[in-house]
């Protein structure tokens, strides 16, 4: 322990010169794990977006009950507190035919002098029940078991649809994290062979000397864990800049996009892929090292 | 020092390089190994630094005897013998000094003391005025110096040179033993091996032995004349 101490201006200029040593094949490793790791960070983005979209549906979980016909003020009324004690029923709230009337109106803007046309309000009463996206199956249940309710709305396909392809795209993002690992792991490790190849009669002096391995190998894991980590560097400053662009981008065309604020995730990129370039270094320092650790 | 019981060494091509060496060295003494080319003098000094286990017979080095596998031994034997290795070993792309401070660094010397270490023995193996040169600039005598220096620096219990005469003429070749000699201690031995037996027929206080076809012969000059193998 105290030679490591001792020496630590040695292992940095060691690593400066592994790396060195082979200069055009470790800029090149840089390169292609920052590329993959560019990769790994839009399918992290891209997980991210569709969380983000999930927890705000869920939030915004909303199912709508319509009367039967010959359901009078006073029993919608309490219709309106029984779902309200319903369990996941986060509010409920009694919609009249003119609300609606009017909701319609706001949405179709310019074109509302179509409803002009009805002699009547064509619109029904209804209950607005929000809830927990968890309970939802009991609320339709029960919310639809009342006879005064004829028909129950909900949004669950959308849901079920963004819900679907959030999970294929963690999936995806798994695979991505294993195949960028083992890619990683296996370009590193051969550039540290390659290092120890090419330095084996200087290894084998140092171990005539009675060096013990971990001194000897010391700077090639250093210098895996550098280069892996430049390339980690790169990533997050592509991935950076792609994510203000993207954002400015969306900004400007379709301004209520439900992203995650975009702080949030830069900030994330920041830790997660330095965090995992330096793991992936260190690991494939480790594989590239198993040449030559059990040797005298 | 080193203690050797009925070795024998033999390659695994099948040539038999050592055959029943027994060896008894004490702290302290000079001893030269002696014999033609080819007779076993490198196989000798593998088998005192671990690069070779004996076929058959054991040997203990500095109070421990090497196990095969067992690393952690081997270092720990090799920390403290300061090999001078016939083509030198020394890392190319660097200094003089650094060559010299290498030798040192995972012996736990703090980096004053290293640095220090490391000017001394190149000044007085006469290299002060290289140290900063690139060992592959260095004439071959000067690589020698180098290796000697990164030897001694490390203060080693045992120094081993193989050959240290080999490619240099007569007066250099006694100035490099009067060199590697000038580096005993109470508790430092030194093995030379040499096949010039001309340098050394003059040595008074020294231990010979001479190496033949795989068996050796031991000569006490002073002391007692010991055939332990013929
Ligand atoms: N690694 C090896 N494998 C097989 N034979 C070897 C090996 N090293 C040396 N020898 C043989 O062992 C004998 C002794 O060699 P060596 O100890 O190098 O002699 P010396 O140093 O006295 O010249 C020689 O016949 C040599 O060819
Ligand atoms: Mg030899």
């Amino acid at each position: 322990m105290k030679s490591f101490l001792y020496n630590i201006g040695y292992f940095i200029k060691e690593t400066g010169r592994i790396i060195r040593l082979n200069l055009l094949s470790n800029v090149f490793s840089i390169i292609g794990t920052g590329l993959i790791l560019i990769i790994l960070g839009i399918v992290i983005v891209g997980t991210d977006i569709g969380n983000r979209l999930v927890v705000m549906l869920n939030e915004e979980a909303e199912i709508s009950g319509y009367f039967s016909d010959s359901v009078d003020e006073e029993a919608k009324e309490t219709v309106v507190e029984r779902i309200g004690k319903i369990q996941g029923v986060t509010s409920v709230r009694l919609v009249s035919e003119t609300e609606a009337q009017d909701r319609m109106k706001d949405i179709l803007g310019d074109e509302a002098k179509i409803l002009e046309l009805f002699d009547e309000n064509p619109f029904e009463a209804f209950v607005e029940i929000r809830i927990d996206m968890e309970a939802i199956d009991n609320i339709l249940d029960d919310v639809a078991s009342m006879i005064e309710i004829e028909y129950v709305r909900d949004n669950r396909a959308v849901l079920d649809n963004i819900k679907d392809i959030t999970n294929t795209l963690k999936l995806f993002g798994y695979l991505m994290i294993t195949a960028v690992g083992i890619t990683t792991i296996i370009i590193l490790s051969h550039m540290i062979r390659q290092g120890i190849y090419n330095n084996k009669e200087q290894i084998n002096t140092l171990r005539l000397l009675g060096s013990p391995s971990g001194f000897i190998g010391l700077p090639y894991i250093l210098s895996g864990i550098l280069l892996t980590f430049l390339g980690g560097m790169l990533a997050t400053v592509s991935i950076v800049s792609l994510i203000n662009v993207a954002y400015e981008g969306i900004a400007g065309t379709i301004p209520f996009m439900p992203l995650p604020p975009r702080t949030d995730l830069i900030e994330k990129m920041m830790i997660i892929l330095p965090s995992i370039s330096l793991s992936l270094g260190f690991i494939g320092s480790l594989f590239g090292l198993s040449s030559i650790r059990e040797r005298a | 020092m080193i203690k050797a019981n009925d070795v024998s060494l033999i390659y695994q091509d099948g040539t038999k390089a050592l055959r029943n060496v027994n060896l008894d060295i004490k702290p302290g003494e000079l001893v030269y190994i002696t014999g033609p080319s080819g007779s076993g003098k490198t196989s000798l000094l593998k088998l005192i630094m671990g690069m070779e286990y004996p076929t058959t017979g054991n040997i203990r080095v500095l109070g421990n005897s090497f196990k095969k596998n067992n690393t952690g031994k081997i270092r720990k034997i090799r920390k403290r013998i300061g090999p001078v290795f016939q083509e030198f070993k020394l890392i190319e792309g660097r200094t003089a000094f650094e060559n010299v401070m290498i030798g040192m660094r995972f012996l736990g010397i703090k980096p004053k003391q290293m640095k220090q270490r490391a000017h001394e023995s190149l000044e007085k193996v006469g290299l002060g005025h290289k140290k900063l040169s690139k060992v592959e600039n260095l004439s071959w005598g000067e690589s020698q110096r180098v290796a000697i220096a990164r030897a001694v620096a490390r203060k080693p219990a045992l120094i081993l040179a193989d050959e240290p005469t080999g490619n240099l003429d007569y007066d250099n070749a006694i100035n490099i033993l009067q060199l590697l000699k000038s580096f005993i201690e109470k508790d430092t031995s030194i093995i030379i091996t040499t096949h010039a037996t001309h340098l050394i027929k003059d040595e008074q206080n020294a231990t010979f032995i001479q190496v033949n076809k795989g068996e050796i012969t031991v000569d006490r000059r002073g002391k007692s004349y010991e055939k332990l193998s013929v």
